[in-house]
């Protein structure tokens, strides 16, 4: 099962916007992705396809996630969702604060 | 009968109307499977979503997204499905799911996730009421709303041509609605405890955003005087809109330019928008507060980048970061001071992080290279030309030596850069009174001490003549020379400012309408006796007296 480990730097974390463009994308996946937010709860993963479920991780700037997927289209999923976390989620990276 | 309650101000104005009252689902039999339902709020919460985004109201259109998300969301489903297996009906089923969601949210202890609970109420709430075929009332008149809190879901759906006024029970003067509220420029009052029951019987209701009064029912007396209110705003906006296009200048014509002072990258578009033909403070803290690490580079010149956007052929004055002391920055390093206001403030951090400084000054002249508009650096608290030069050093350091097309200028706002303000205007492209602190310091009064407030006036004649001086020495060597404190935007600072010679006044845009009032209800030789007037009188209050009487019968109040 791949996975990638790797860190949150826009502004906002995985909270509100950021949060649902993860979901939204993950949800075009067939494969099914979790996620863990390493520096919170390394125990606690949650379904990436559920908004609730990642906004309940409590991702800050800062924090390390894990992403694993399970499926057809495994590898493509972790590679789109890393490019989407590196790429700042749709934020300016290290920008406004909390906005 | 008029009853009165009262709430905290969220949003000014007045508002006299019918009552339209929002009031969460209660109880009603199920009409509607789950799955229907759920479907259905979704959809509704896309299409809301979608028509906020069409009306330009983005930031709104991005909650009504996640809460579509939110309503197919599995965990919320799956915590659902469990109290149906437990024996719940489909409604308290999904009230119940919601509850547990918003709770797991709230235990987070994150600001920013406790407000994503209440979305996520506000969805479960509206699949509830599909359940039991329920719809929230439409706005289809002139109303106020009143709830104890309106959720997301629910201000959407109301029509802002009939929405003049919002209160509410609960909320913040920072709740949603009310941000909402002062965006529409409808007035609100939230925090009102017994507002649902009091609204209960009521035809009509009034708020007043100023004072946090919400009247139900007003008797003739008490409506005439909300509809008085009522009109002297609406003539004030009127009046304000009106000059938008006019120049700021006395009645014989005196040019003074029009300056914006302003605290985030996208607030310059709403100054040009009000007229302003320039900004003469870009507060750069913004960027520095809030956060561990400093901000990189390039963040920086994005943001600085959106500021010079809209000005394109107009100069904008961008402040060096101006924290240190009271303000502290965790990535500083700074020893705790006994007087930070007399401490290691501004540009005297040069001396511990001189790295910072040099990395923001690279990023404004990153960002002046890329845009049309004149970026002008302005350094604050220089005190010499010891001061001046370690200025000049930094913006070498970050590459801006040969270029001319890049300004640079100081606040003049201690009195010691006052008192030798014809030395500096030999070495600096522009001056801007900070009339704030100038005052503070003159007078040694501290700004922050609530029982000193009165002794805080800039027309005070020492700090009057201290600003003649700094206005004589710049044009002297002919460099502009602006005023960008409290004082530009105050209808009497500016007319004494006018006839002191000021090139330019700079100031909160809301203030733009009664500034060029002032200025346009008098000559330049009637602002210059005020001014000489001002300087000889022996107090603040007098100064002021002499400025409001030559205002007198031609000018009205402030804005707001």
């Amino acid at each position: 099962m791949p996975d990638v480990t790797l860190p949150v730097r826009n502004p906002s974390g995985l909270h509100a916007r950021p949060a649902a463009l993860f979901v939204k994308t993950a949800a075009g996946f067939s494969a099914d992705v979790r996620v863990t937010n390493l520096t919170r709860n390394p125990d606690k993963s949650t379904a990436a396809r559920s908004l609730l479920g990642v906004l309940a991780l409590g991702v800050s700037a800062g924090h390390e996630i894990r992403i694993s997927a399970e499926g057809d289209d495994a590898d493509a999923a972790i590679a789109t969702l890393t490019e989407l976390v590196e790429s700042g989620l749709g934020e300016e990276l290290e920008a406004e604060p909390g906005t | 009968m008029t009853a009165a309650l009262r709430g905290v101000p969220a949003a000014p104005g007045v508002a006299l109307a019918e009552p339209w009252v929002y009031r969460p689902a209660t109880g009603g039999d199920d009409r509607v499977g789950l799955d229907e339902a759920v479907a259905t709020a979704a959809a509704q919460l896309t299409a809301l979503g979608e028509r906020l985004r069409a009306a330009g109201r983005e930031d709104e259109a991005g909650i009504l997204d996640a809460q579509a998300l939110m309503a197919e969301d599995p965990e919320l489903l799956s915590a659902a499905g469990r109290a149906m297996e437990g024996g719940s009906g489909a409604s308290a089923a999904i009230l119940a799911a919601g509850e547990e969601q918003a709770a797991l949210l709230e235990g987070l202890e994150d600001e920013v996730l406790s407000a994503r609970a209440a979305d996520v109420r506000d969805v479960a709430e509206r699949i509830a009421r599909v359940v039991r075929g329920q719809a929230i009332p439409a706005l289809e008149r002139r109303s106020v709303a009143v709830a104890v809190d309106l959720p997301p879901s629910v201000t959407a759906e109301l029509d802002p041509r009939f929405l003049v006024g919002i209160a509410l029970e609960a909320g913040s003067p920072t709740a949603h609605a009310a941000i909402l509220a002062r965006a529409l420029g409808i007035p609100a009052v939230v925090g009102v405890p017994g507002l649902l029951d009091a609204v209960e019987q009521a035809a009509t209701i009034g708020v007043d955003g100023g004072s946090g009064e919400i009247l139900l029912d007003p008797d003739s007396a008490a409506t005439e005087r909300l509809e008085t209110a009522m009109a002297a705003r609406r003539d004030l906006e009127a009046a304000d809109a009106a000059l938008r296009d006019a120049e700021l200048a006395t009645s014989d014509g005196h040019r003074v330019m029009l300056g914006a002072n302003i605290g985030r990258p996208e607030e310059a578009k709403d100054a040009a928008e009000a007229g302003a033909e320039g900004i003469g403070l870009f507060r750069t803290e913004f960027m520095f507060m809030g956060r561990t690490t400093a901000p990189s580079v390039e963040a920086q010149a994005a943001a600085y980048a959106r500021a010079l956007a809209p000005f394109a052929g107009r100069p904008v004055v961008i402040r060096t970061l101006d924290v240190g002391g009271d303000k502290q920055l965790p990535y500083l390093r700074q020893p705790p001071e006994d007087n930070p206001f007399l401490g290691v403030r501004a540009i005297r951090l040069a001396t511990g992080n001189r790295p910072l400084l040099v990395g923001q000054l690279r990023a404004i002249l990153t960002a002046a290279a890329g845009s049309d508009a004149e970026a002008w650096i302005m350094a604050p608290m220089v005190a010499d030309m010891a001061d001046v030069e370690l200025v000049r050093g930094l913006v070498e350091e970050a590459g801006g030596s040969g270029d001319a097309t890049v300004k640079v200028g100081i606040m003049v706002e201690l009195p010691a850069a006052a008192v030798v303000a014809d030395q500096l205007a030999e070495a600096v492209d522009f001056f801007s009174i900070g009339t704030n602190d100038l005052t503070q310091y003159l007078l040694a009064v501290d700004r922050t001490n609530p029982a000193l407030a009165e002794r805080q006036d800039p027309m005070h004649p020492a700090v009057l003549r201290s600003i003649r001086s700094v206005i004589e020495a710049g044009h002297e060597r002919g460099i502009p020379v602006a005023v960008c404190g409290e004082m530009a935007g105050d209808p009497a600072g500016a007319v004494v400012l006018t006839g002191l010679g000021i090139d330019e006044l700079s100031m909160d845009p809301r203030s733009f309408g009664g500034v060029k009032r002032a200025l346009a209800s008098l000559s330049l030789a009637d602002t210059r006796r005020v001014a000489e007037r001002a300087l000889a009188a022996h107090s603040a209050s007098e100064a002021r007296e002499i400025a409001t009487s030559a205002m007198a019968g031609t000018v009205g109040s402030t804005h707001g």
